[in-house]
C-alpha cells in the first residue's frame, strides 16, 4: 500500500509531505474500516477526479494533499465545505463527521468568516499544536502552564463543541486547580480561545495562528470568483485552472476550489474534453 | 392508468395508495403553470400566502405596501385566449386606502383557521388587525410593542382563539381575538421574534424563533419554555443512549444555576416578566436534576424562567422560518446561516439531515412548506424555489420563475399545485405538467405503436 500511494503524492504537484504524516495515514488505513481496504484500490483512480466513498477516506486523502507551509506552525485543516464536494451525500458527511466527533477522531472548530465556515482537524495534531505552543512559552519563561494542561485534559476531553460558555469554562477548569483571569487570558493569547462579537459570554475554540491563511482564504476566494466571472463565459476547464497559481493566498488552489465547489458557488459539468468549472448561477 | 384502475378495483393496491401514486407524480413533475395565472394588485414584495384551511379554495396575500387580497383559487374571473388561460383577479383587497388599513408592509396575512369568516393580518405599523371578510372591516386591532414579524393561529384549537404574534420585541404576546386583550406574554427570547408557528399536534405548544439564533418550544399552560433546541445535540442513530446525555445536562443545569446567582444579582426585568405571567404556574414533570437545583440556589428563579439561562442557539443567525410537518413529528427550521435544519420534536435533537439548498434570504423570514407524500420541502432560495426530498437532502425540483427573490411558498395539496411569491410582486402558480388526457392515453400510445398504415 506504501508503494500505491508513494507514486501518487510525487505525480500530484510536487507537493511537500512531512515523512510521519505518509506512515500515519498507512497506519490509520490499516487499523480497520472496512471500506478503506476496497475504497484504496479505487483512491489510485480516484485520486484526480473530486469524490469519495467514504467521509474518513476523504478526510485522510485531503489532509494528505494539504501542502506544508513554510512556517509549520498550523495543523493541517480540512473545511467542511471541501467534504461537501467530495462526497455525494452532505447528510452523510455531516452524520459522519459527526461519529468522528463524538469518537474524538476529529474536532470542529468554527471559523469567523461571516459564512458557515467549519475547519476540521485530527485531534492528534491538535494536541501537537498545543503542546508545540507550551514548549515556546516555556522558552519565553512564561509562568502558569499548568492551564494548558488543565485544558487539554479537562476542557478539550468533556467539551466536543466550537464553543464554551464562560461559566462552563471555569468550572472544567478549576477541576485542575485554581483558576484565575490571568490563566485564561494566557490562553487567549496562545490563540486557542476567542471571543466572538455576536455573544460576549461565549469562547469560542480556534486554530492557533490561523490569522494569515485565515486572510488568505478570503482573499483566494474572492480571486477565484473573480477570475472566473472576468471570463465571456464564466467557465474554465478544471486542468487549466489547477495550474494557475493565486497571488494573494498561501493555500493551494485545489484547496479553494474543493471549497467553492462545496459551498455552492462553482460547479462542476462533465464535457467530452474533461471537467468544467462553472460559477453557478441561483 | 387503466391498468392501475383495473388493479384497485380487484384489490391489488390500496385505494390510498392508488391516490398517492397519482398525487406523487403529478407534484414531480410541477412546472410554471401555463393555463393559470394570477393578476396581483400588489405594489410591494408579496411577503406571505396562505390558502384557507377549511376548503382550500380562497388565497390570502399579504404585500409590503400595506395590502392583502383574497383570490378565489379555484374559480377563474376570466379567460384569455379563447379559454385556454384562466385569470384570477383579487376578489377585493384591503390597502392603505381603506380607513383601518396598515399604514406600512404588511407582513403576515392568515386566515381564520375555523371558516374563512374573518383573516388576521400583522404590520411593522405594530398593529395586529382582525379583518371580517364578507364587509371587509376591521374587527380588532391589538397594539404591539414593536414591527409585527409574523402572526399564527393555532388550526387544531379548540378551547382558545389566540393569535401568537412574534415582533422585534423579545416577547411574544398571544392575543385573544374573544377578548380583545393579551392573555399570555411569553419571555425567553433575547432578540426578537422572527417566526411563530403552532404545533400540529396539540393546540397548545407554540414553536417559536428568534433573531439570537433560538428555537423555543412553549407550553401556554404553564411558564416559560419547556424546551430550547440546540444545534450541536444530535440524534445519533435513531434514538441517544439517554445516560450519557442525563450527565452531561445535569452538569449544564449546575453551572448555569451558578451563574445565576453570580451575574443575575443586578437584574430586576424577570421579576417584572413574572408578574406579567398569568394562570397558576406548576412546573409539571421536572426533571430530578431540576429539583436538586432549586434547592442549591440562593437566589429566587421562578422555576418556568430557568429557561432564560440556556443560550443554546439553533442556528448561526436569525431563524427567518419555521414549519412543522403535518404528522406533527418534526420541525423544519431556516436561518440566515443558509441552513435548513429539521428537528425531531419528541427529542428535540437536531437530525444533521443537509437540504442542498445553497443561500438562502437573510434578511428577512421567509416562509416554507411541505408536502406530504412523497414528503418534498418547498423552500424559497433566492430567485428559485428548490423542492428538497425531506430524508436524503437532495434537491428533486428547481423551480425558476421568479425576477427577484421569492419570499414565501404555499403548497395546495388537494390540486397538487404551489403558490410562490416574491420581491418581483407576482404570485406565480406551478401546477403538474401535462394534461389530464396526456395521463390516460400514456399506455396506449406505446402500444398502438406497430399499428399504422399507409
Amino acid at each position: 500500500m506504501k508503494r500505491k500511494t508513494n507514486p501518487e503524492s510525487s505525480a500530484s504537484g510536487a507537493k511537500k509531505r512531512r515523512r510521519e504524516e505518509e506512515d500515519e495515514e498507512v497506519g490509520c488505513s490499516h487499523a480497520g474500516i472496512e471500506d478503506e481496504t476496497i475504497s484504496e484500490d479505487q483512491c489510485r483512480l480516484l485520486q484526480d477526479d473530486l469524490t469519495f466513498s467514504d467521509t474518513s477516506v476523504a478526510l485522510r486523502m485531503m489532509r494528505a494533499q494539504l501542502p506544508r507551509i513554510d512556517q509549520a506552525s498550523v495543523p493541517p485543516f480540512i473545511l467542511q465545505s471541501q467534504l461537501y464536494s467530495s462526497v455525494n451525500d452532505r447528510t452523510q458527511v455531516d452524520r459522519e463527521l459527526e461519529c468522528l466527533r463524538r469518537e474524538k477522531v476529529v474536532r470542529v472548530f468554527k471559523l469567523n468568516t461571516g459564512q458557515d465556515d467549519h475547519a476540521i482537524i485530527f485531534l492528534d495534531d491538535y494536541l501537537k499544536q498545543v503542546d508545540r505552543i507550551v514548549k515556546r512559552m516555556e522558552e519565553k519563561k512564561q509562568n502558569d502552564l499548568d492551564i494548558f494542561k488543565w485544558f487539554k485534559e479537562h476542557v478539550l476531553d468533556s467539551k466536543l463543541e466550537p464553543s464554551i460558555g464562560h461559566h462552563e469554562l471555569f468550572s472544567l477548569l478549576s477541576l485542575g486547580g485554581k483558576v484565575k483571569d490571568a490563566h485564561i487570558t494566557l490562553l487567549i493569547n496562545a490563540g486557542l480561545l476567542t471571543r466572538q462579537l455576536v455573544d460576549p459570554d461565549m469562547y469560542w475554540f480556534t486554530i492557533p495562528s490561523i490569522g494569515k491563511l485565515w486572510k488568505g482564504l478570503l482573499q483566494g476566494r474572492n480571486e477565484l470568483l473573480s477570475m472566473l466571472k472576468r471570463k465571456r463565459h464564466k467557465e474554465m476547464f478544471l486542468a487549466e485552472l489547477e495550474k494557475k497559481r493565486l497571488r494573494y493566498s498561501p493555500l493551494d488552489m485545489r484547496f479553494h476550489i474543493r471549497d467553492l465547489i462545496g459551498s455552492g458557488h462553482l460547479k462542476t459539468v462533465q464535457t467530452t474534453s474533461g471537467l468544467i468549472v462553472r460559477i453557478s448561477r441561483d | 392508468m387503466w391498468e392501475a384502475i383495473k388493479h384497485r378495483e380487484t384489490g391489488q393496491i390500496r385505494s390510498n395508495s392508488f391516490a398517492n401514486r397519482f398525487k406523487s407524480r403529478r407534484i414531480l413533475s410541477l412546472q410554471l403553470s401555463n393555463r393559470k395565472d394570477f393578476v396581483s394588485p400588489h405594489r410591494g414584495s408579496v411577503n406571505s400566502l396562505q390558502v384557507d384551511l377549511t376548503e382550500g379554495r380562497y388565497l390570502l396575500s399579504g404585500a409590503s405596501d400595506g395590502s392583502a387580497a383574497v383570490f378565489d383559487v379555484q374559480r377563474a374571473t376570466e379567460y384569455e385566449a379563447s379559454g385556454l388561460i384562466a385569470k384570477h383577479k383579487c376578489i377585493f383587497t384591503v390597502d392603505k386606502q381603506h380607513e383601518n388599513g396598515h399604514k406600512y408592509a404588511i407582513t403576515s396575512a392568515i386566515w381564520y383557521p375555523i371558516d374563512t369568516g374573518l383573516f388576521v393580518t400583522g404590520s411593522y405599523d405594530h398593529y395586529v388587525k382582525v379583518w371580517d371578510t364578507n364587509t371587509s372591516q376591521a374587527v380588532v386591532d391589538f397594539k404591539m410593542p414593536g414591527k409585527v414579524y409574523r402572526t399564527a393561529m393555532s388550526s387544531l384549537a379548540m378551547s382558545h382563539t389566540l393569535i401568537a404574534a412574534g415582533t422585534e420585541d423579545v416577547q411574544v404576546r398571544l392575543c385573544d381575538i374573544a377578548s380583545g386583550a393579551f392573555s399570555h406574554t411569553l419571555s425567553g427570547h433575547r432578540d426578537g421574534v422572527m417566526s411563530v408557528e403552532w404545533s400540529t399536534s396539540s393546540e397548545w405548544i407554540l414553536y417559536t424563533g428568534g433573531c439570537d439564533g433560538a428555537i423555543r418550544f412553549w407550553d401556554i399552560r404553564r411558564a416559560g419554555c419547556f424546551r430550547v433546541l440546540d444545534q450541536s445535540l444530535t440524534q445519533l442513530g435513531v434514538r441517544p443512549p439517554i445516560l450519557k446525555q442525563k450527565a452531561v445536562s445535569i452538569k449544564n443545569f449546575l453551572v448555569q444555576v451558578s451563574a445565576a446567582k453570580s451575574s443575575l444579582g443586578g437584574q430586576n426585568r424577570l421579576k417584572t416578566l413574572q408578574s406579567k405571567n398569568t394562570g397558576s404556574q406548576i412546573v409539571k414533570g421536572s426533571s430530578s436534576a431540576k429539583a436538586s437545583v432549586e434547592k442549591s440556589r440562593q437566589k429566587r428563579l421562578h422555576p418556568g424562567m430557568l429557561s432564560t439561562l440556556d443560550r443554546a442557539t439553533a442556528h448561526y443567525g436569525v431563524v427567518t422560518g419555521l414549519k412543522a410537518t403535518n404528522n406533527g413529528m418534526y420541525l423544519l427550521s431556516a436561518g440566515s446561516d443558509s441552513r435548513i435544519r429539521l428537528w425531531d420534536i419528541e427529542s428535540g435533537r437536531n437530525t444533521l439531515l443537509n437540504f442542498e439548498t445553497g443561500r438562502i434570504q437573510t434578511n428577512k423570514a421567509i416562509q416554507l412548506d411541505t408536502s406530504d407524500d412523497p414528503a418534498l420541502v418547498f423552500v424559497p432560495c433566492m430567485k428559485t424555489v428548490k423542492a428538497c426530498d425531506m430524508w436524503s437532502g437532495r434537491a428533486t425540483l428547481m423551480l425558476r420563475g421568479h425576477f427577484e427573490s421569492v419570499n414565501s411558498c404555499c403548497f395546495n395539496s388537494s390540486d397538487q399545485e404551489l403558490y410562490t411569491s416574491g420581491a418581483d410582486r407576482q404570485i406565480l402558480v406551478w401546477s403538474p405538467g401535462g394534461s389530464v388526457e396526456g395521463e390516460m392515453m400514456q399506455d396506449e400510445v406505446a402500444e398502438d405503436k406497430d399499428n399504422w398504415s399507409d
